[in-house]
């Protein structure tokens, strides 16, 4: 997407941290979000990754900073590094598996007591694909298939993937460990591939809603919904959160702030063109 | 879980302050297998950042067991009426992030290049620390100006902030620029015998101002405390003072116009040591908190050391890393102490942060100085207080947050840190005060390869001398992660590799 229409609105970084059980789909979102791709057997995320993405609205724009975390439980101590000072987060689990459920709960808990008083949380149930009350379940190319906003993966996107093999993680060969148990349901389901979903959409919902938390079911291989998680929570933030925001279009390198120095007290250290090299964000 | 036992770490680094955490980053692209492990259960070490609420675990901590810190003699103060609720009154814990070692970045420091070529440095936010005050004793002779009202005097740290000051004397002028003149050239003329050479340094800086120049007296404090000089006047030599000068005036319009120092949004060496951390995460470093290092010994015939961890594991590494106060220490460092004070003000002190220079951005740092003679004795050392406005994420808005240090521990050390900090503030309430004393070191280390390996350690065990107590961040740290750096990487060491990495995004983006 052009930027130049873009170029007068306000623009504000958004610190988000993906949480949640190993192999749920946190990078998997992530990447369909931010190069609308998907990959079969994606690795286990080792430690943590970080990207961007720019989001559009209609008063501004937003640039999410994305940490994505690993969910493996020995890289538990480093999630405190990353919601801290996170504005939103997205805790992830996947509704073929009620245990990460469970897990998110303990997330959504944590970042309650720990995180900054007004981060704005979504919990996201994944793999809607895998249910068939969401349209797309079945073995033949699901991908496009829901949606319907214009941002969406259109027909470029991957086509090859059928329910099987989306739910062979591919990560049991490595030392994940807690994944073994859903790899070994999930294959079971290859005749019933129809219906592997073990989490109902009203107990996640009632749950969030009790917890004022914003709630979606998506898909990272089929795009439903990825986009419009990211939306509602660039809507959800709150303005004042935003204030300070950094300035809008590339720093002037050396020379302080780029074009918002009455207003604001960020001091720019380098160029930052390069970060903003990844545009084009669908929503 | 997947054991720690079973891996051969390249290095197990323990702790997570400043120092270990830049190694962090140094070593995160190196495809070494590390460990890094904290005994605490935050991160930062010494440099963490605090709620209230963690603030007052880390109290009851330092004092519960001293000795495992650099830290003694903690406590919390809370005013009896700030708890009332309303405007004005104390938020909830987590809308404050406190840090226990607050420092200012000069723009020249090495630090900088330093976090632009490891390219973490988008991941932080820098402010502009932009005021340099002195807290006058006389109380000032006009009553038209706000600031001496308050007693406080802006110093000027440019040409034209001294011809456009009205309190200085055009005579006095004539001498101050002169010196600055001086100070400058000597700084052009980096090699070739220049003046500065042949000068006698050894005198007290107050001495070499008069001697040397005749600059008046009443300049010397203003002069000084941009030296951040902690020593009172008399003690501090001319040859520490004049190069911080020097470091103050050359730094000043590098990022912007009218200021020359920075510090990192958030909780300042908190945040860079999270983001060393983060960095490592992200290059496969495993992380556990909550867990220290117990004992070092060496595995019979191998050159691997066997380190025990307080989880009761026992890991196996090439190398270990950490500080006195994260390593099972064969001696205790000779440290000074300091008394410290974390001061929140229900009022955001907007004159001290006046922009300070047309299309400069709003500062959220200013330093305060009360010299010695403005609260106590004329020997005494000065009062150096860093105010830090909402805009640094430190506390709400309609508040701000007092960094308090003073180079005499203990009760007459706070008694002096208390007077100061209410003299600036008032008529502002206090809302919330914490104050310790912290160990560290006054002075620079001169050898690092050798500072990191002469502890009494086996080999292969490097440690960090005591964190730096000054208040503006040390460089030779930065030496130092470079010295444990090249040991830890042995033969691969390229000092053109050193904290120096592509974008992760654009290889992400290959992938
Ligand atoms: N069918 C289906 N499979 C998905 C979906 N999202 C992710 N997967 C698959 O689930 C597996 C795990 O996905 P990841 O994105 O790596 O999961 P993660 O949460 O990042 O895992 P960790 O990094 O270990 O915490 C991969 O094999 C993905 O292809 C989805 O929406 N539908
Ligand atoms: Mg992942």
């Amino acid at each position: 997407m052009s930027d130049s229409a873009n170029a007068s609105k306000p623009s504000s970084s958004v610190k988000l941290v993906l949480l949640g059980e190993a192999a749920v789909g946190k990078s998997s979102l992530v990447l369909r979000f931010v190069n609308n791709d998907f990959q079969e057997n994606k690795e286990p995320t080792i430690g943590a990754a970080f990207l961007t993405q720019k989001c559009s609205l209609p008063t501004r724009t937003i640039k999410f900073e994305i940490w994505d975390t690993a969910g493996q439980e020995r890289f538990a101590s480093l999630a405190p590094m990353y919601y801290r000072n996170a504005q939103a987060a997205l805790v992830v689990y996947d509704i073929t598996k009620p245990s990460s459920l469970t897990k998110a709960k303990h997330w959504v808990a944590e970042l309650q007591r720990q995180a900054s008083p007004g981060i704005v949380i979504a919990l996201v149930g994944n793999k809607s694909d895998l249910a068939s009350d969401n349209g797309n379940g079945n073995e033949s190319n699901s991908s496009g298939g829901s949606g319907g906003n214009p941002g969406e993966p259109g027909p470029d996107a991957e086509t090859t993937g059928d329910a099987i093999s989306a739910g062979q993680d591919g990560e049991g060969n490595n030392d994940a460990i807690e994944g073994s148990g859903e790899n070994a349901e999930e294959e079971s389901d290859e005749a019933a591939a129809r219906d592997a979903r073990k989490v109902s959409t009203r107990e996640a919902r009632t749950y969030a809603e009790e917890e004022s938390l914003l709630f979606f079911e998506t898909s990272a291989k089929t795009g439903t919904n990825v986009t419009e998680v990211f939306t509602a929570i660039a809507n959800a933030i709150p303005e004042s959160s935003l204030k300070g925001g950094r300035g809008a279009g590339a720093g002037t390198g050396q020379t302080g702030l780029g074009g918002r120095a009455a207003e604001d007290s960020r001091v720019n250290l380098g160029d930052r063109a390069t970060a903003t090299a990844k545009e084009g964000c669908a929503c | 879980m997947e054991s720690l036992t079973e891996t051969l770490w390249d290095v197990t680094i323990s702790g997570t302050g400043l120092a270990q955490s830049l190694l962090a980053l140094a070593l995160s692209r190196s495809g070494k297998k590390v460990l890094h492990v904290d005994k605490n259960k935050y991160y930062g070490g010494s440099e963490a950042a605090f709620s209230l609420q963690e603030a007052q675990e880390w109290v009851d901590l330092v004092n519960a067991e001293s000795s495992q810190m650099p830290f003694e003699d903690a406590q919390v103060y809370i005013p009896s009426d700030s708890t009332e609720t309303g405007v004005g009154s104390l938020s909830p814990s987590r809308a404050y992030t406190l840090a226990l070692s607050p420092q200012l970045i000069y723009s020249r420091s090495q630090l900088l290049p330093t976090l632009v070529s490891s390219k973490v440095y988008r991941q932080l936010e820098f402010q502009a620390v932009g005021s340099w005050w002195v807290h006058a004793h006389a109380g000032g002779s006009r009553d038209t100006d706000a600031d001496a009202l308050r007693g406080l005097y802006r110093v000027p740290s440019s040409r034209e902030d001294v011809f456009a000051d009205e309190m200085i004397t055009t005579k006095s002028k004539r001498t101050l620029m002169r010196f600055l003149r001086h100070i400058g050239k000597a700084q052009q003329e980096d090699q070739g015998p220049s003046d500065a050479e042949e000068e006698d340094l050894s005198m007290s800086f107050p001495e070499y101002l008069t001697s040397r120049f005749q600059v008046p007296e009443e300049l010397h404090e203003p002069l000084l405390s941009l030296s951040l000089s902690q020593d009172a006047p008399q003690q501090t030599p001319a040859s520490f003072a004049i190069p911080r000068v020097k470091r103050h005036l050359a730094s000043i319009g590098v990022f912007g116009a009218g200021f020359g120092s920075l510090l990192a949004k958030w909780g300042g060496g908190s945040e860079i040591s999270q983001v060393g951390c983060r960095a490592l995460a992200v290059g496969g470093g495993v992380y556990v908190l909550n867990t220290g290092v117990q004992a070092i010994s060496k595995v019979a015939d191998l050159a691997h050391l066997a380190v025990e961890l307080s989880n009761g594991e026992t890991v196996t590494s090439r190398h270990v890393v950490g500080s006195h106060w994260d390593l099972p220490s064969p001696s205790t460092p000779d440290c000074q102490k300091v008394a410290r004070s974390i001061t929140i003000v229900a009022s955001p002190l907007d004159h001290l942060f006046p922009v300070t220079a047309e299309g400069s951005p709003i500062p959220s740092g200013a330093v305060v100085v009360f010299p010695g003679s403005a609260l106590g004795q004329e020997g005494d050392p000065p009062v150096y207080l860093l105010a830090h406005s909402s805009e640094t994420g430190e506390c709400p808005l309609g508040q701000s947050v007092i960094y308090g240090s003073v180079a005499i521990p203990g009760p007459r050390g706070h008694t002096l840190l208390e007077s100061a900090v209410e003299k600036l503030v008032h008529p502002a309430r206090i809302l919330w005060s914490l104050r310790y004393t912290q160990l560290g070191r006054a002075s620079a280390v001169d050898d690092a390869a050798q500072a990191v390996q002469s502890s009494g350690f086996a080999e292969n065990v490097f440690c960090f001398p005591p964190p730096s107590l000054d208040l503006a961040f040390d460089d030779g740290l930065i030496d130092l992660v470079r010295a444990v750096w090249r040991g830890v990487m042995g033969d691969e060491a390229r000092d053109e590799e050193f904290l120096n990495f592509d974008d992760r995004e654009e290889q992400l983006v290959d992938a």
